[in-house]
């Protein structure tokens, strides 16, 4: 009992962090039909916003507050800057975000000198129940993790903001004709997203290091989960993300951990052929 | 968006000035503030300034620079000053074959120093040794096996880091169990080969050696059969980036707290700072060169270094293979002194074999004949948490140890 309680927990607390990170790339690429793949990079500045309100002195906490905002605004000046331009050519705009993503990712590995830096939880220690011990932090993630998604299902689905982006997102003429702003819709969308990913970055980095490539190990592995959702909504690529979650976090339990990592891959991709539409099918939102 | 020339300008300035931009799209050149009739030694050093392992490579760089340095103000070697040249090896191979082929064919060195990895190493030394004909020091903590002529190892062998370390693990801390979780590639793999046999011999058990994939985030699986194990030493070889939350899923689970040892033979100074200091705490690893070693030589080395990079990121430490590039910058110094000052590769090649540097970052060590490797003193030192500052305390010292290779 104590075993499966404790194995549920490692794997939840795996599974909100794949989860944390694909959210904003899900809405981007759900609601904007663009894969952003400075979205890895996205996640590296929150991440990096922590370090620096720890560096100055602050400790963690203002960083990771900040950081939503700090990266949500970066992403709002991307999308005026660049990313718009890529809207009708979303082939010419994954390279575009990737260039993007290039960049910055090499700007903040000068900024580190190359080095990785350790980042203090911001509630170090566990708590235990029932003779279990319980991280805090993983635990906060977790909860962090239901909260954001509950949350932005609320704002997509029961908003009139939410509405608005939904039919710009079915059909941008129409919304245009019924004086919708597409342009601005999408810059918060994107923004949006971009909030999501520096969130995601702060929330994260206490557990790994803080290096130039915190975004990218897991950039394929969040594309793997919204093609396995499917794109066009809003559970689709949370979906996606609980399962290969569950499935790199349980697979080293079964068998060896190198061949864990192709076996994610293997097992999605036999889904994805049987499903190509992915697990949600109809554009509910 | 429009994009003039002076903002373009200004921003890559900005860069350099950030220390961002390597000023090294043809390579660099260190010269000597004087002159010598028969011209300036030429040392080539190929080492990764950019890419994942920039901070090591960029050790080694500001290293070779401040022996060279001494060298060069203390007269040169035999009054021929050395010049230096450096290559990106750019943490990718491929990059590296071509970048060591001008050190050799356009430069024409005398030497090559350089390389951190295996992977660039079995890259690199084929152009230098066989096709390039010049000499070649490899100067990094390695799994040992790398016996080709012209090639002379200065950093530590497994034997080296293995032979002391793992009976002070088995015989003083009392530890039996041992897991080994290791990155896989190359070094991991051969060195718990040879770490396996020395627990075994010394009385110790090996519960499990497991490999991950480099970059691997989620270590539960690895955890619970350390548990399950009982295991009691947890000798480690997973590397950044899958190193910090193995160590921390680690540290929840209370394996230190319970009395388990971790250990890590190429932890330095630099890595302390990758982790939380309370999960550092208690660490045990096994260089040849702490910086809190009580040896007069070593600390005026650190003062030089400091004096000359003051503030740098990138200290001078031995797991990132700086102490091997001050060692074999001296030791191809004392090579050409036995020449009486020729150059000729085999004529080095044969000095070298018996070279011998009284002084050196932990101490002195000598080449041993017809093994391409050195004899060095190796320390033990464990990790201190004081305050949330990590420190390590030395806390056994070997003196010249045997490489036991080729």
């Amino acid at each position: 009992m104590d075993f499966t309680i404790k194995f549920i927990f490692d794997i939840a607390a795996f599974t909100s962090v794949m989860v944390l990170i694909v959210l904003g790339l899900g809405v981007i690429a759900s609601m904007m039909g663009i894969f952003n793949f400075a979205h890895g990079e996205l996640v590296l500045l929150g991440a990096y916003t922590v370090y620096l309100s720890d560096e100055y002195g602050l400790g963690p906490w203002p960083g990771v507050i900040a950081a939503p905002f700090v990266v949500g605004l970066i992403g709002l000046v991307l999308e005026r800057t660049i990313i718009r331009r890529f809207y009708k050519v979303p082939i010419i705009a994954m390279l575009g975000t990737y260039a993007v993503g290039l960049i910055i990712r090499e700007i903040v590995r000068g900024l580190l000198g190359g080095h990785y830096k350790s980042i203090p939880e911001p509630i170090e220690g566990a708590f235990s129940v029932g003779g279990l011990e319980f991280s805090w932090w993983r635990s906060l993630i977790i909860v962090t993790t239901l909260l954001v998604i509950a949350g932005s299902y609320l704002l997509l689905s029961r908003t009139s903001i939410g509405l608005r982006v939904r039919g710009a997102l079915e059909n941008p003429m129409l919304a245009r004709a019924c004086g919708i702003s597409t342009g601005t819709l999408y810059a918060l969308t994107f923004a949006f997203g971009a909030a999501l990913a520096g969130l995601a970055g702060a929330l994260i980095v206490p557990l790994y290091q803080l290096s130039a490539d915190i975004g990218i190990r897991f950039l394929v592995q969040a594309f793997l989960s919204v093609m396995l959702g499917g794109v066009g909504t809003f559970e689709g690529p949370v979906l996606g993300a609980a399962a290969v979650g569950i499935m790199a976090s349980g697979l080293p339990w079964l068998v060896i951990p190198v061949l864990a990592d192709p076996l994610v891959f293997v097992i999605a991709l036999a889904i994805v052929r049987i499903r190509p539409q992915g697990f949600i099918t109809v554009g509910r939102l | 968006m429009q994009m003039n020339r002076r903002g373009f300008l200004g921003g890559a300035s900005a860069l350099t000035a950030a220390g961002w931009v390597g000023t090294l799209a043809g390579g660099f050149v260190l010269r000597p503030t004087w002159a010598h009739a028969a011209g300036p030694i030429k040392m080539g050093i190929a080492t990764d300034i950019t890419g994942a392992i920039a901070p090591s490579g960029n050790a080694n760089w500001q290293v070779a620079q401040f022996a060279v340095d001494d060298i060069n103000k203390s007269g040169g070697i035999l009054g021929q000053p050395i010049e230096l040249y450096l290559e990106d090896t750019a943490s990718d191979p491929k990059v590296a074959v071509g970048n060591v082929r001008k050190l050799i064919q356009e430069r024409k060195v005398d030497v090559v120093l350089g390389g951190i990895t295996s992977a660039m190493r079995q890259a690199i030394k084929d152009p230098i040794v066989n096709r390039g004909r010049t000499l070649y020091i490899y100067p990094q903590l390695y799994e040992g096996q790398e016996c080709t002529k012209y090639l002379y190892n200065t950093g530590p062998s497994p034997a080296q880091q293995c032979d002391r370390l793992i009976p002070y693990l088995i015989k003083t801390l009392g530890k039996k169990k041992f897991a080994m979780p290791s990155a896989n590639y190359v070094w991991p793999q051969l060195l718990n080969k040879y770490a396996r046999k020395v627990i075994e011999a010394n009385g110790g058990e090996v519960v499990f050696e497991e490999y991950y994939p480099l970059d691997q985030a989620e270590y539960s699986a690895t955890i619970s059969k350390i548990k399950d194990g009982k295991v009691d030493c947890v000798f480690n070889t997973v590397i950044p980036p899958g190193l910090q939350p193995f160590v921390k899923q680690l540290y929840e689970s209370g394996f230190q707290k319970k009395g388990g040892v971790l250990s890590c033979v190429y932890y330095d100074e630099n890595l302390l700072n990758y982790h939380p200091a309370q999960e550092m705490e208690g660490l045990v690893s096994c260089l040849d060169y702490f910086q809190a070693i009580d040896d007069p030589f070593s600390k005026t080395l650190q003062e030089g270094y400091a004096k000359k990079f003051p503030g740098t990121k990138y200290l001078f430490t031995a797991g990132s293979a700086a102490t091997g590039m001050y060692r074999g910058v001296k030791f191809y110094e004392a090579a050409v002194k036995a020449t009486g000052g020729k150059l000729g590769r085999e004529e080095v090649a044969a000095a070298m074999d018996n070279a011998v540097l009284l002084n050196g970052p932990g101490g002195g060590a000598e080449m041993v004949p017809g093994h391409y490797h050195a004899k060095m003193n190796m320390y033990i030192a464990v990790c201190k948490n004081e305050g949330g500052k990590t420190r390590y305390e030395v806390i056994d010292k070997a003196s010249m140890v045997d490489p036991r290779e080729c």
